[in-house]
C-alpha cells in the first residue's frame, strides 16, 4: 500500500525551485573545488611566508626537541647461528682444573664469570679457596699481553716460531733449559719430555717461589721416597704444627680445611670428640688462630724445639740444648704427653724447608706411627715437586755460559728468586731467552720473546696433583688475546708429530689414564676428574739421620739468634689472599683483607706489641729490615701472639711488572730468603731500625678485641661436653612484639655458621664478591673504612692471661705480655632480620620484607639516605659512596668495558648513592625455585646453595629453609650451641651462630 | 596589644626620647631606605663569599658523591645531619618568640620577633639543603614526600622518623613563612606608602593592598593569634620529631626516651643564641639601641640560661640513665662519649652548653653587650658539638667492636658547613636590606604603654607612687642609652 506521506527534505524541495531542480542533479548539492585544487594552478600555489616559517619553525624545534632524547646504544651483537648448547639466561657449567683442583666454570653467554668447586673433587669436596675463587677475574685482566712478542715488537706467531727454531737450532753445544714452577700435568709433561727427545741438550728445572724442597729431601734421605707425602689430618686426633700454616698456604690448604673441619665441626663434636691442635710458631698464621693452644716460638727455636718433642718422645737423641724459652719448654712436654696418647692418631708437622728440620720431623712421626694413618707415603702429592739446588745450579750454569736457550713457563724467578740480580745477570748470558707469561712480567721483560700462554679458562689442560687423582682442563672461552698454550709452542719448535695440543692431550689420555679408569673421554669431560683406587699407605719408619741434623740444626739456630741490640729473627711467609704473588694482580685478592690482619693492599713488617714498645716502634711507624743480603722499608703492624724478637713479613707483593693492581702493592720480600744447605729458608738474622715516616695500613677492621662483649660465644670441649648449652649464654630476651610477625608461609630462608668450623679463610669473601658484582675500592677507600664487601669475617682476639680472658682493649694495653692470644673467626653479613632495624627508618621503603624471610634491597628505590646502615646493629650495609663501575678513580675491574665481562648478568651493579648488602643470593634462591617449577617438583634441600657456603671447604655455612623440618640448616639451628648475635635486643636474625668450642690443654 | 597603662615598675621596652610613630619608621627603615653602608658591604661580601663556597661544595658533593665527604661504612651521618639539626634548632627562636611570647602577652617579644622569624626561616632553608644534599641521590629527594606516582603502588614508610622529618620541617617551614608575611603586611604597606616609582609598585604588590582600616587590623589581629595558636604545637613538635630520628632507632645512644624534651629545649637554647649573635650587632650597626634594649637581651640572656641549664640536666640524667640501665652498650655509649677517643668534642659540649652559661647568674655578666654577645657564639659552637657528639660518638663505636672506627672530616664536609652559614647571612643581610627589621607597627603599639617617654610623661604627671617612680629610675641605669637622662633627673 503506498503511503500518501510525503517527507520533504526543505521548502526548496516542497516547491521544487528551479535552483533545487538543478542542484540535485549533482551527487553534492555544492560543486566542490575539486577542480580548482588539483589544477596546476592549485597545485602550484605559493605557501605564504608565515605559514612557511610556522612550519618551518615547528619542524625545526621538533627535530631540534627529539634529537634531545639520547637514544642508548646497545653493543649486544645478537647469535648470528645460535650455538645449540647456550640459552641466553642459563648458564653452562664446564669441568676445569685450577691448581690441581677440579673446578666448575660457570659461564653465561660464552663468558665464564664464576668458578666454583667440583663436588667430585677429592681434594677440595666442591669448595674452593680465594685464590680459585678470584682465578676467573685474570682471564679479563687488561695488563695481559695481546699477543706475542719478539725483541719489544709484536710480531704473529709465525714469526715466533720461526725465530724460535732458527735459535734453537744455532744452540749448537749449548744446554736447553726449560724452567718451570711444578708441573703435574701429564700431558706438559709428555710434551716436555718429547722436547727433550728432540733437543736432547735440554732439561726440565722446575722451582717453587715457595718451596717444599726440604720435605722431599728429608723423604728421601728418611724413607728413599723423595716425594711431598699426603697429609691425613682427618685421621689426626692431635695435630702439633711447627709453623706449617697449613690451612692457610702450606701444600693443599683447601684439602687440609676440609680433613681439619672433619675433626671439629658438629658432627664430630656430636660424637663427642675433636682433634687437639697445638701450634708452635713465630708469626700468627691463619692455622695459629684456629689452634687449640698455640705458643709463639722464634725461627731459631723451631728446630730445637723438635729436637726437645723427639726426645720427649723417647727419641734417641744427643747434644740438644734445652729451650730457653720456658713457656715452649713446658708446652713441648705436654704435647709430647698429647701425642704419645695417641699414637697413630696423631701427626706433627712443620713449615720448615730445611733438610735437617724435616728429617726430625720424620723421625718423631715415625715414632708416633703416623705414617699410613695421618701421613701417606704411598699415594704422594704432586704439587710441589721443585728441588731448589736445581735453580742454583742452572744460574751457575747459565752464569758459565753453558747455555744456550730457556725457556720460562709459569715461573718469574726475576721477581720470586731468592738472589734476583745474580739471576738476572746469569740470563744476560744466554743466547734464546723465551717466556710463556702472559704478561710482561719481570721474567718476561728480560726475555726476547715472550709466547703469551692461554689463562686456564681458555686451554685445554690436565693435571695430577696426588697419585692416582687426575683431572681434565678444557676452554670455556675462545682465547681473548691471540694466545697460544705453551705445550703448543713447544710441540711446534719440536716438529712434533701432533702439534695439536687438545689432540696431544687426547692421545696422552687414551694411552694411559682412559684404559686404566675404563672412563670415556666425554664421561671424563663431564665428571672433570677421574680417581683410582688409592694404594695402602704403608707404615714406614724413618732410617733419617737425626744425629747429623741435631748438629746442622743447632748451628742453624745459632745463626738465627744473632745477638744485637736491633738484632730479630726474621720469618718470610705466604699470606693466604695473595700467596706467592703470582696473582698479585687480581683487585679481589688484594682487597680480599688478610685473615689475621685484615689488611689489604699491602704487606708490612709484623711485629708483636710489647716487643715494637721496648723497640719504641708504634703502630703504622715505617721500619727498615735488614739483612746481610738485603733490605724493606715497611709499615709497621702491631700482631699480638707475634713471638717476641720476630718480625713477619709476607712474600708475594712489590710486584713491579705484574700490572696496574700489583703495582706499588709493598715490597719484595723474596730475597731475604737464605740458600742454607741446599735449601731455601724463609727465616733470616735481621736488624730492624725505625725509617722514619709514618704509613697507614688500610685494615677492614682497626678493633680488635671483643670488650666484654657476647657477640662470640665460645666454650671449652670439657665444658660443652659436660653440657651442650655451655657458652651460649642465652640471656634474657624480651619478646614483646612492637611489629606484627611477618608471615612465611612459603619458604623462610635461614643460615647457620658454624663458628667451631670455621677457620677464617676467607675464600667466602672472594665468592661472594664474584657471585654479587661487589666494588673493589682500592687502598685509600678502604683507609675510609668504605670497603664494600657483603660478607666479612669479624676478627676477634683475647688475650689469656694467667687463666682469665681479658679482651678489653685497654686492659689488654696494661698486660705484659699479649704472647697468649686466642683467636676467633666470625663471619658476619646481613641477619636477614626478622625484625629488622633498616626496615623501619627508611622513608622510601627501599629495604623491605619478603614473605619468604630475606630483607630485600630495591636498589632503584633507594634514594641513600644511609639511615638503614647507622641503624643496622651488625653494620653489614654498604653504601656506594662513588660510582664504582663508572668513575675513573676506581679503575680497578668494574670500570673498565672488557673487565665487565666477568659481571654476573643475575646481579645488577649498583648506581652511587644507594645501598647495598647481602642478599642471601637471592638470584641462585630465584633460579632453584624456577628450576624445581620447570621440572615440576618442589624444592628440594640442597637445591639451592649460596655462594659463600658453597665455597666453604668446612662447610661452616648451612643455607636452607627454615620452614622445612628435614633441612640441614633446621638440623643445625637446633643445635645447643645455636645463639643469635645481638639477640636481646629482638631483631630476631634469621641467622644462627654455632659457639666455638675450644679443646684447650689443661697444663 | 592594647595600650593600657602598665605598671611603672616595668622596664620600659623603647627607650629614647621623642619617640614618635614617624620616628619609629624614620628609624627602623634606615637600611631599608637608603643605599647600604660600609659595614653591610663588608658583611655581604664576606658571606656572598661563604654562599659561593656553600655552592661550590654542594655541586662537587652532587657532582663526584657523597664519598667526598668524610662518612665511612659505619658513620654514615656525620657532619651532614649534625649541621641540619643544629640549623633546625637555630631555627626554633623564630617561633618561640612569635608564637608562644604572643600568647603569654610577652610585649618584648615585639621588636625582636621579626629578625627572629626571618631567622628561623634562613635556618630552616639551611637545614632543608643538608636533608637533600645528604641523600645519596638527591635529584630523588621528592620519593620521601607521599606524591601520588606512576610507580605502582608505592607509598612513603610512614613507618620512618625520616618521613615524620620531611613533614615535620616542611609544616614548619610553610608556618613560618606564612606567620613572618602576615606580620611584615602592615610594614610592607608603611613602606609602600613611603616610596615611589617601581619600588612603590613592587611593595604594593607585596602589601596584598593593606589599607589600614579597622577591618584590616582586626583582621590582622585575628590571623596572628590564630596562626600563634597553629604555630605553638610546632615549637614542641618540630624539634621532638627530629629527635625521633635518633630516639627510635636501636643505635646505642641515641635510642633514649629523653630526647624529645631535650632536644626541643637545646633548640631553644640555640636559637635564642642566635637571635643574640645576630641583634647584638644590628642593633649596633642600624641603631636600633633605642628598640632592642638591654632588657631585650637580658630576657633572652634568662632563657638562654634557663634551658641551657635544661639541657645540662638532660646531659646528666643521660649518663645516669645510661649507668642505671645496665644495658652495656648503653653503658659503653656514654663512657665513650665522656672519656673515648672524642672526648674533646663531649667535653666542649659540656663547657660550651651547661658551664660558660651559669655565669649568666651575674647581673653583670648577662647585661654586658660583651659577653652576652660572646657567650651567644660559645653557646652555638657549643650546641653544634651536641650534636656531633650524639651522631658521631654513638655511630663510630656501637654494637659490634669490628665495625668501629673513627671519623674525620673532609675539606668538602667543612666547605658545605661554613658555605650553609654564608647562606644564611648572605640571606640574613639581604632581607635586612628590603624588609624592615623590627616591626614597626608592633613597636608603635607599644609606645602609649611601654616606652620610656610614656613612663617619664606618667612621672612628671606625679600619677605615681613616687617611690616605684624612684625605683623606675634608678633601673634605667642599666640601659646603654639613657644615661643622660638619668643625670638629668638628678638635678631635677
Amino acid at each position: 500500500m503506498e503511503s500518501n506521506k510525503k517527507y520533504w527534505k526543505g521548502l526548496e524541495e516542497l516547491q521544487n525551485t528551479k535552483d533545487f531542480v538543478e542542484k540535485n542533479k549533482n551527487e553534492f548539492a555544492e560543486s566542490l573545488p575539486m577542480e580548482e585544487v588539483l589544477n596546476e594552478a592549485g597545485l602550484s600555489t605559493v605557501t605564504p611566508r608565515r605559514d612557511f616559517l610556522k612550519a618551518l619553525g615547528f619542524g625545526l624545534g621538533a627535530v631540534t626537541l627529539a634529537a634531545c632524547q639520547k637514544t642508548p646504544v646497545h653493543k649486544s651483537i645478537p647469535y648470528l647461528v645460535k650455538p645449540e648448547e647456550i640459552v641466553p639466561g642459563i648458564p653452562n657449567y664446564y669441568t676445569s682444573t685450577f691448581n690441581g683442583h677440579s673446578v666448575l666454570v660457570k659461564t653465561r653467554e660464552g663468558r665464564p664469570i664464576k668458578i666454583e668447586g667440583n663436588p667430585n673433587c677429592i681434594l677440595s669436596r666442591g669448595a674452593l679457596d680465594a685464590k680459585g675463587q678470584a682465578s676467573v677475574l685474570d682471564l679479563y685482566d687488561v695488563s695481559k699481553l695481546k699477543g706475542p712478542v719478539l725483541n719489544d715488537a709484536d710480531v704473529s706467531w709465525a714469526k715466533i716460531d720461526e725465530f724460535v727454531k732458527a735459535e734453537l737450532s744455532k744452540v749448537g753445544g749449548k744446554s736447553i733449559r726449560i724452567v718451570s714452577s711444578t708441573v703435574n700435568s701429564p700431558s706438559t709433561k709428555a710434551v716436555i719430555a718429547d722436547f727433550i727427545a728432540k733437543y736432547p741438550s735440554a732439561k726440565h728445572v722446575q722451582v717453587d717461589a715457595v718451596s717444599y724442597t726440604g720435605i722431599i729431601k728429608a723423604n728421601e734421605a728418611s724413607f728413599g721416597k723423595a716425594v711431598l707425602p699426603r697429609y691425613r689430618f682427618d685421621n689426626a686426633d692431635v695435630i702439633v704444627s711447627f709453623g706449617a700454616d697449613f690451612l692457610g698456604s702450606w701444600i693443599s690448604h683447601v684439602e687440609f680445611n676440609t680433613q681439619y673441619a672433619s675433626k671439629r665441626n658438629a658432627a664430630a663434636l656430636k660424637g663427642g670428640k675433636m682433634s687437639r691442635h697445638i701450634q708452635f710458631e713465630a708469626g700468627m698464621s691463619l692455622t695459629g688462630t684456629n689452634a687449640d693452644a698455640r705458643i709463639p716460638l722464634k725461627p731459631s727455636e723451631e728446630g730445637i724445639a723438635l729436637l726437645n718433642l723427639y726426645a720427649a718422645l723417647g727419641g734417641a737423641v744427643s747434644g740438644v740444648k734445652k729451650l730457653t724459652n720456658q713457656k715452649a719448654d713446658t708446652a713441648i712436654l705436654l704435647a709430647a704427653k698429647e701425642l704419645t696418647a695417641a699414637k697413630g692418631r696423631s701427626l706433627v708437622v712443620s713449615g720448615s724447608n730445611d733438610v735437617s728440620v724435616q728429617t726430625v720431623v720424620n723421625a718423631i712421626n715415625s715414632l708416633l706411627g703416623s705414617y699410613g694413618s695421618t701421613i701417606d707415603l704411598d699415594n704422594p702429592s704432586y704439587q710441589y715437586t721443585g728441588i731448589d739446588s736445581d735453580f742454583v745450579t742452572l744460574v751457575s750454569e747459565m752464569n758459565s755460559g753453558s747455555v744456550g736457550a730457556v725457556f720460562f713457563l709459569n715461573s718469574n724467578p726475576a721477581y720470586e728468586y731468592a738472589d734476583p740480580k745474580a739471576f738476572t745477570e746469569a740470563l744476560a748470558k744466554v743466547a734464546l731467552r723465551v717466556s710463556f707469561a702472559d704478561r710482561k712480567d719481570e721474567t718476561a721483560s728480560l726475555c726476547q720473546v715472550i709466547a703469551p700462554n692461554h689463562h686456564y679458562l681458555e686451554s685445554w689442560g690436565d693435571s695430577n696433583p696426588v697419585e692416582g687423582y687426575y683431572t681434565i682442563a678444557q676452554p670455556t672461552i675462545n682465547p681473548v688475546y691471540n694466545t697460544r698454550n705453551a705445550e703448543q709452542g713447544l710441540l711446534i719448535w719440536s716438529d712434533n708429530a701432533v702439534q695439536d695440543y687438545y689432540q696431544y692431550i687426547q692421545n696422552n689420555w687414551s694411552k694411559s689414564v682412559l684404559p686404566q679408569s675404563g672412563i670415556s673421554w666425554k664421561e671424563l669431560l663431564q665428571k672433570g676428574s677421574v680417581t683410582m683406587a688409592p694404594k695402602t699407605g704403608g707404615a714406614y719408619s724413618s732410617a733419617g739421620n737425626v744425629g747429623a741434623a741435631v748438629a746442622a740444626i743447632v748451628a742453624e739456630s745459632n745463626a738465627l739468634a744473632k745477638a744485637g741490640d736491633n738484632a730479630v729473627e726474621l720469618q718470610v711467609y705466604e699470606s693466604t689472599g695473595i700467596g706467592d704473588g703470582k696473582l698479585a694482580n687480581n683487585p679481589w685478592l688484594q682487597e680480599l683483607p688478610d685473615p689475621v690482619s685484615k689488611v689489604t693492599w699491602d704487606n708490612y713488617v709484623a711485629i708483636g706489641p710489647k716487643y715494637a714498645e721496648q723497640l719504641s716502634i708504634g703502630e703504622n711507624d715505617m721500619v727498615t729490615v735488614k739483612t746481610d743480603k738485603y733490605e724493606v722499608t715497611l709499615p709497621v703492624l702491631m700482631q699480638p701472639g707475634q713471638a717476641s724478637g720476630t718480625v713477619s713479613i709476607a712474600v708475594g707483593y712489590g710486584r713491579t711488572m705484574a700490572g696496574k693492581a700489583a703495582a706499588e702493592v709493598g715490597k719484595n720480600a723474596y730475597p731475604f730468603m737464605r740458600l742454607v744447605n741446599g735449601t731455601l729458608q724463609g727465616n733470616a738474622a735481621a736488624t730492624i731500625s725505625k725509617a722514619g715516616g709514618i704509613y697507614e695500613l688500610a685494615q677492614t677492621q682497626t678493633h680488635h678485641s671483643i670488650e666484654g662483649r657476647n657477640i662470640v660465644r665460645e666454650t671449652t670441649l670439657k665444658d660443652y661436653l659436660k653440657d651442650p648449652n655451655a657458652g651460649t649464654g642465652h640471656r634474657h630476651i624480651n619478646h614483646a612484639e612492637l611489629w606484627p610477625e611477618y608471615e612465611q608461609p612459603g619458604h623462610s630462608w635461614v643460615m647457620a655458621i658454624d663458628l667451631n668450623a670455621c677457620t677464617g679463610c676467607g675464600a667466602c669473601i672472594v665468592a661472594c664478591n664474584a657471585e654479587n658484582n661487589i666494588p673493589v675500592v682500592g687502598r685509600d677507600e678502604v683507609r675510609k673504612r668504605r670497603e664494600m664487601h657483603w660478607l666479612r669475617i669479624d676478627r676477634y682476639y683475647t688475650i689469656n692471661d694467667s687463666g682469665a680472658k681479658v679482651t678489653k682493649h685497654k686492659e689488654m694495653d696494661d698486660l705484659e705480655s699479649m704472647d697468649n692470644v686466642s683467636v676467633i673467626h666470625q663471619p658476619m653479613l646481613c641477619q636477614h632480620c626478622d625484625h629488622a632495624p633498616c626496615e623501619t627508618v627508611c622513608p622510601v621503603l627501599a629495604t623491605v620484607h619478603s614473605s619468604e624471610g630475606l630483607n630485600q634491597m630495591a636498589y632503584n628505590r633507594c634514594i641513600g639516605t644511609r639511615y638503614c646502615a647507622n641503624n643496622c646493629p651488625y653494620k653489614v650495609r654498604r653504601f656506594n659512596w662513588f660510582n664504582y663501575w663508572n668513575d675513573s678513580r676506581f679503575d680497578n675491574y668494574m670500570n673498565n668495558e672488557f673487565t665487565q665481562l666477568v659481571l654476573n648478568p643475575d646481579v645488577t651493579t649498583r648506581s652511587r648513592g644507594v645501598m647495598e648488602k647481602c642478599s642471601m643470593c637471592v638470584q641462585r634462591i630465584q633460579t632453584g625455585k624456577l628450576q624445581a617449577k620447570l621440572d615440576k617438583r618442589t624444592l628440594k634441600d640442597g637445591d639451592i646453595k649460596m655462594a659463600c657456603q658453597q665455597t666453604c671447604p668446612t662447610n661452616a655455612i648451612i643455607f636452607g629453609d627454615g620452614n622445612d623440618p628435614n633441612s640441614e640448616v633446621s638440623k643445625a639451628l637446633k643445635s645447643e650451641r645455636t645463639y643469635y648475635v645481638l639477640e636481646e635486643i629482638n631483631t630476631k636474625p634469621g641467622i644462627g651462630y654455632q659457639t666455638k668450642v675450644r679443646n684447650t690443654v689443661e697444663v | 596589644m592594647s595600650s593600657h597603662h602598665e605598671s611603672i615598675l616595668r622596664e620600659p621596652l623603647v627607650t629614647g626620647e621623642n619617640i614618635t610613630y614617624s620616628k619609629v619608621t624614620e628609624d627602623i627603615l634606615v637600611p631599608v631606605e637608603n643605599k647600604p653602608n660600609k659595614a653591610w658591604w663588608i658583611g655581604f661580601t664576606v658571606s656572598a663569599i661563604g654562599a659561593a663556597l656553600w655552592v661550590f661544595a654542594v655541586s662537587w658533593t652532587f657532582w663526584f658523591g657523597i664519598g667526598e665527604w668524610g662518612l665511612n661504612k659505619t658513620v654514615g651521618w656525620a657532619w651532614d645531619i649534625t649541621g641540619f639539626v643544629w640549623w633546625v634548632g637555630i631555627g626554633h627562636a623564630g617561633t618561640l618568640i612569635s608564637a608562644v611570647l604572643l600568647l603569654f602577652r610577652q610585649n618584648w617579644r615585639n621588636s625582636i620577633n621579626r629578625s627572629a622569624e626571618a631567622m628561623t626561616i634562613f635556618a630552616v632553608i639551611c637545614a632543608a639543603t643538608y636533608i637533600i644534599s645528604h641523600m645519596g641521590r638527591p635529584w630523588m629527594f621528592y620519593w620521601a614526600l607521599p606524591l601520588p606516582n606512576q610507580f605502582g603502588s608505592l607509598w612513603v614508610n610512614f613507618n620512618s622518623p625520616l618521613v615524620w622529618d620531611v613533614f615535620a620541617i616542611s609544616t614548619y617551614f610553610s608556618v613560618s613563612l606564612v606567620f613572618w608575611y602576615t606580620g611584615l603586611l602592615p610594614d610592607i604597606a608603611t613602606i609602600r606608602d613611603r616610596a615611589t616609582g617601581l619600588r612603590r609598585r613592587i611593595y604594593s604588590i607585596l602589601s596584598f593592598g593593606w589599607n589600614g582600616s579597622v577591618k584590616t587590623w582586626q583582621r590582622f589581629e585575628l590571623v596572628s593569634l590564630i596562626l600563634a595558636g597553629v604555630s605553638t604545637p610546632l615549637v614542641l613538635s618540630v624539634h621532638t620529631i627530629v629527635s625521633m630520628d635518633f630516639a627510635t632507632s636501636l643505635v646505642p645512644g641515641w635510642h633514649t626516651t629523653i630526647f624529645p624534651p631535650y632536644f626541643v629545649a637545646g633548640a631553644i637554647f640555640s636559637g635564642f643564641a642566635m637571635v643574640q649573635t645576630l641583634l647584638l650587632v644590628a642593633r649596633k650597626v642600624m641603631n636600633f639601641e633605642n628598640y632592642i634594649t638591654m632588657f631585650h637581651i637580658e630576657s633572652m640572656n634568662k632563657i638562654i640560661i634557663l634551658t641551657g641549664s635544661i639541657v645540662g640536666v638532660a646531659y646528666l640524667t643521660e649518663l645516669f640513665i645510661a649507668w642505671y640501665s645496665g644495658v652495656e652498650y648503653e653503658q659503653f655509649a656514654f663512657l665513650n662519649r665522656v672519656s673515648g677517643p672524642y672526648w674533646w668534642a663531649y667535653w666542649s659540649m659540656m663547657t660550651c652548653n651547661v658551664f660558660t652559661p651559669q655565669i649568666f647568674w651575674f647581673k653583670k655578666v648577662r647585661t654586658s653587650i660583651a659577653w652576652s654577645w660572646i657567650l651567644s657564639i660559645i653557646v652555638n659552637i657549643g650546641m653544634w658539638f651536641e650534636r656531633f657528639v650524639i651522631i658521631v660518638t654513638s655511630l663510630h663505636r656501637d654494637y659490634l667492636p669490628s665495625s668501629w672506627v673513627m671519623f674525620y672530616p673532609s675539606w668538602v664536609d667543612v666547605c658545605v658547613f661554613v658555605g650553609s652559614i654564608g647562606l644564611f647571612f648572605t640571606l640574613f643581610l639581604l632581607f635586612l636590606r628590603v624588609l624592615p627589621a623590627i616591626a614597626m607597627a608592633e613597636v608603635k603599639l607599644l609606645l602609649k604603654s611601654s616606652s620610656d617617654q610614656a613612663k617619664q610623661k606618667l612621672i612628671r604627671e606625679g600619677v605615681v607612687d613616687p617611690g616605684q617612680a624612684a625605683y623606675y629610675q634608678e633601673s634605667l641605669e642599666k640601659y646603654d642609652s639613657v644615661s643622660p637622662r638619668v643625670a638629668e633627673y638628678e638635678k631635677a
